[in-house]
């Protein structure tokens, strides 16, 4: 069982992001926790959580440092029976707003990851993005991390961009590699609707090349790729554990919930959420939908897919597939030999 | 009252004003309002609307008052475009007089001439109109003396009108009145009436479009169909028109309109069959109503091969109404079960096949047209072919004929020598050069079919700026040196891909066909070879390159449903593309023919 937990209010809001975030919502913040505290207790409930099921926790958002770390307070004490002992719990965290205090404050509390939002260490790009840290703040905040002790420091890149070239890219990989980290998440920028970005023209550069440059660049400073985006020496169980199709519990606004063949929506404005945190919609996912999400999971990640869940028809597309080394089959277990084109092979197996 | 009817047809060509007369016409007669009126009356199919070119023969009945006495008035619309002569003829047989509509600027084209033939073949009253007098550019004086000269029709009663702001319609009403025979027939005979179309509607079953030669048709007559010999009970009996349906309860000798009989199959009404009544029947039916026949043909197979059913009740149904069509059930390697279908020509088949999506929202393949061929077999026999992959082995044929046309061409002297070139090119030989003006040019050239169905026509209106102009007429087959040309994807013969070519250009035709393709197949995950071979040997190839990257990097932590559904959207996209082993390809791929120089 997982846990995510959503904070939807951030300093400064990123040209590229589409997430659910605000930047002038910080007065209700308390009231915020206040109710996710209530969905908590529901969810608690309604996934039937034993002691010791918890396997990991996510806080995620927007910026979960821009909040004090006391309000997390009691949310920690409403899980702590349910956690299992070696719990991953990871914060991300912005290095504009992280301080020493708000590290040390929840390493207390029981964080002992945290996935820092860096994007890039040029700081050209960082002011294309719309970040306002630059590369020299967010070296130190890594830095400060480690001093104070947390074990599993991660830190996100983005590529693809128009000013994005290869010797940029190489530098970026080159920085990163000199911190403390034990794992990296390197993602394209995709342009989402109704973003800043999405009524500029030349923002992406979405070739092979770029994207080829920063996943061998990982790969070859140390860090093993487990999914598309995602690198390291350690793995995230967080992370694994939506590719595995485990079970996740969602609280707050924005967040989703997912059990057995079911996920949960609550109210994605934070006012409405706060309103009643209980109002929480339910899609209900039918066996289709389930077959063709294990199958994306699987094939952009080191999940893989069961090859007895395929129908009669897909194996055959996968024997093509095998013949043409885009699959490998281990153990009765397909994986996927370029996640690159994870998409299409998705397409050319089920269609 | 039989003397005050007239039945008449408007001809012309293309873009030569015959919709915007129409409509004025309707417009003058008050059957329909300024408010109500939109432009292109007559032209009821959204295809016909966007493309601004009018397919279906329609009719209309207006009323018209010359001298105090009412006169009924049924104009029958006619199609302009060369693919759809077939359907001049239909609405000639069924009228007196014809309105001969000629651009004042443009003068005598190709078309005008095929059409007037019909008329006069017909029999009917000609009565020449020159259009768009009010345009700078006009010249009625010299277009008249051009009819004289090319046609040999006497135009010192020609009309002058502009359609569109509506000068000399009066008089042209009134030319109408007295100058095109009142219907002769019998209103005492037995009931003998032609259907000259027939269509489906969804509320009322199949109509017959008919014009009453005999004797009259009354609500709850039974008749009798000649052809099908089958007998029906009378429904209902409408007027045309383009807005509301006029009932009656009889329709009278030399009057037009359309007969309800309840019919779910239109093969009952076929277009061309007599009615009669069933108790007192006509001795002989109408003849010398001109068989459709078709030219082109291709296979159109659904992209999902379980809907082959669903494809035929479609055409079935369209067959209704538009009788022009044939289709006969074929199989294909690579695409399954579907259709060859003959079509008028190669806008006739654009409009069919989008019809058949549009109208029965099937998702449907067209292969490359081809023509009808002629294979001499060693053993004496003679195939018709209409489907390149059914030729027979090369040792077994003794001879292929292909179909030749001639074609007229009508073109300003400026696009002479363009024109000849394209003519040649297309292995046209020439058999008579006209000057019908100091700078306007008749050609006339023996050219196979095939070279024409294309994109002849295209090509012909871009290099002249569309000022050529164009129609044909079959004159039979002569011996071809052809060969088959075959294309493999990714290794495997794709039999829908065949064309047979002249043998001189099959190398060339190879390299151009593999170089469409590799533009149109969009990559794959693996690389795609395409080849072009002649018998066992390949001619030519290309390569698709096989696809970089096909993913979304983020995938927004829980939000697996998001993912999910950009997924599905992906998938939507492909549906329309067609598995051929392990390659998909899109349905462009199989026309790839026609976007070839």
């Amino acid at each position: 069982m997982l846990l995510y937990i959503h904070i939807p209010f951030c300093e400064t809001k990123c040209h590229y992001c589409a997430f659910n975030s605000y930047v002038d919502k910080f007065d209700i913040a308390e009231h915020y926790f206040r109710a996710m505290e209530k969905q908590l207790e529901f969810e608690l409930k309604r996934f039937n959580v034993q002691k010791n099921s918890i396997s990991s926790v996510f806080i995620g958002g927007g910026t979960p440092s821009s909040v004090d770390a006391k309000l997390y307070k009691n949310i920690f004490r409403q899980i702590e029976p349910f956690l299992v002992e070696d719990a991953e719990i990871t914060t991300e965290a912005n290095p504009n707003s992280t301080t020493k205090q708000w590290i040390e404050k929840m390493m207390e509390l029981g964080v002992n990851r945290i996935s820092f939002g860096v994007q890039s260490f040029n700081n050209d790009k960082l002011l294309f993005l719309g970040r306002t840290h630059d590369a020299i703040k967010a070296q130190d905040v890594i830095s400060f991390a480690h001093q104070v002790g947390i074990k599993n420091i991660s830190l996100d890149l983005l590529y693809g961009l128009v000013l994005d070239t290869p010797s940029l890219l190489e530098k970026d990989l080159d920085i990163a590699f000199s911190l403390p980290i034990n794992h990296l998440s390197a993602y394209a920028l995709t342009i989402e609707k109704n973003t800043p970005f999405a009524k500029r023209k030349k923002i992406v550069n979405s070739t092979l090349e770029l994207a080829q440059i920063v996943v061998d660049g990982v790969q070859k400073r140390g860090f093993y790729q487990y999914e598309i985006s995602n690198f390291g020496t350690y793995k995230s169980r967080h992370n694994l554990g939506y590719w595995q199709y485990k079970n996740y519990i969602g609280i707050g606004s924005g967040a989703v919930g997912f059990l057995d063949n079911k996920r949960f929506y609550p109210s994605k404005n934070p006012n409405k959420y706060i309103e009643n945190p209980l109002q929480i919609k339910t899609e209900q996912l039918t066996l289709q939908d389930q077959h063709i999400e294990k199958i994306f999971l699987g094939l952009r990640s080191e999940v893989g897919i069961k090859k007895e869940m395929l129908t009669q028809e897909e194996q055959q597309k996968v024997a093509l597939l095998i013949d043409e080394k885009k699959l490998t089959c281990k153990d009765k277990t397909l994986f996927n030999n370029n996640y690159f084109l994870s998409d299409e092979i998705v397409l050319f197996i089920t269609n | 009252m039989q003397k005050n009817i007239r039945n008449f047809s408007i001809i012309a060509h293309i873009d030569h004003g015959k919709s915007t007369l129409a409509d004025r016409l309707i417009q003058e007669c008050g059957a329909v309002s300024a408010r109500e009126m939109t432009a292109q009356m007559m032209d009821t199919m959204d295809i016909e609307k966007e493309r601004g070119i009018t397919i279906k023969a329609q009719s209309v009945r207006l009323t018209y008052v010359k001298d105090g006495e009412p006169y009924i008035l049924n104009l029958i619309d006619t199609p302009g475009h060369v693919d759809f002569s077939y359907e001049v003829s239909r609405s000639l047989a069924s009228s007196d007089g014809a309105l001969l509509v000629v651009d004042a600027s443009q003068g005598v084209e190709a078309q005008t001439i095929a059409n007037v033939y019909i008329a006069i073949e017909h029999n009917l009253e000609i009565i020449p109109v020159i259009n768009k007098i009010d345009l700078p550019a006009a010249e009625p004086e010299r277009v008249k003396e051009e009819i004289e000269h090319t046609i040999g029709l006497d135009c010192s009663h020609a009309i002058d009108v502009s359609a569109k702001s509506g000068i000399g319609i009066r008089e042209l009403l009134d030319a109408i009145v007295e100058r095109i025979p009142a219907p002769v027939g019998d209103s005492k005979a037995p009931t003998k009436a032609l259907i000259y179309d027939s269509w489906f509607d969804n509320y009322l079953g199949a109509l017959a479009l008919v014009r009453v030669y005999d004797g009259e048709i009354k609500k709850g007559q039974e008749i009798y169909v000649m052809g099908t010999k089958k007998k029906h009970e009378v429904l209902n009996l409408m007027y045309p028109h383009p807005l509301v349906l006029q009932k009656t309860p009889v329709l009278r000798t030399g009057e037009v309109g359309i007969v309800i009989l309840g019919l779910k199959n239109v093969g009952d009404v076929k277009v061309g069959d007599t009615i009669t009544d069933n108790r007192h029947k006509t001795a002989t039916p109408i003849g010398g109503f001109k068989e459709v026949k078709q030219f082109v043909f291709a296979g159109i197979y659904p992209i999902e091969t379980d809907r082959f059913e669903e494809l035929r009740d479609a055409l079935d149904k369209l067959k209704l109404n538009d009788a022009s069509i044939s289709y006969e059930p074929e199989t294909s390697v690579a695409l399954g079960f579907g259709f060859r279908v003959g079509f008028l020509g190669l806008l006739h088949m654009e409009v069919i096949k989008e019809r058949l999506e549009r109208e029965f929202d099937l998702d449907l393949i067209a292969t490359a047209p081809t023509v009808t061929y002629k294979v001499h077999k060693t053993d004496g026999t003679i195939l018709d072919i209409q489907n390149p992959s059914q030729l027979p082995p090369i040792n077994e044929m003794q001879e292929i004929q292909e179909p030749y046309v001639k074609a007229t061409v009508i073109t300003p002297t400026d696009f002479l020598g363009n024109i000849i070139t394209l003519l040649n090119n297309k292995r046209g030989i020439q058999q008579k050069m006209d000057y019908l003006s100091v700078n306007r040019v008749l050609l006339e050239y023996a050219i196979p079919l095939n070279e024409i169905v294309m994109d002849f026509y295209d090509k012909l209106k871009s290099m002249s700026k569309g000022y050529a102009s164009f129609d044909y007429e079959p004159i039979g087959y002569r011996e071809g040196d052809l060969v088959k040309l075959d294309i493999l994807v990714a290794g495997e013969v794709v039999d829908a891909l065949s064309i047979i070519v002249p043998r001189v250009s099959a190398q060339t035709k190879g390299r151009d066909f593999v170089k469409a393709m590799k533009e149109i197949v969009p990559r794959q995950l693996f690389e795609v070879a395409i080849q072009a071979s002649i018998g066992n040997k390949v001619i030519a190839r290309e390569t698709v390159k096989s696809m970089g990257k096909n993913v979304t990097a983020k995938c927004y932590g829980g939000d697996i449903t998001r993912k999910r559904k950009l997924l599905e959207k992906q998938k939507e996209g492909k549906k329309r593309m067609k598995s051929i082993g392990k390659v998909q390809l899109p349905q462009e791929a199989f026309l790839t023919v026609l976007k070839m120089d």
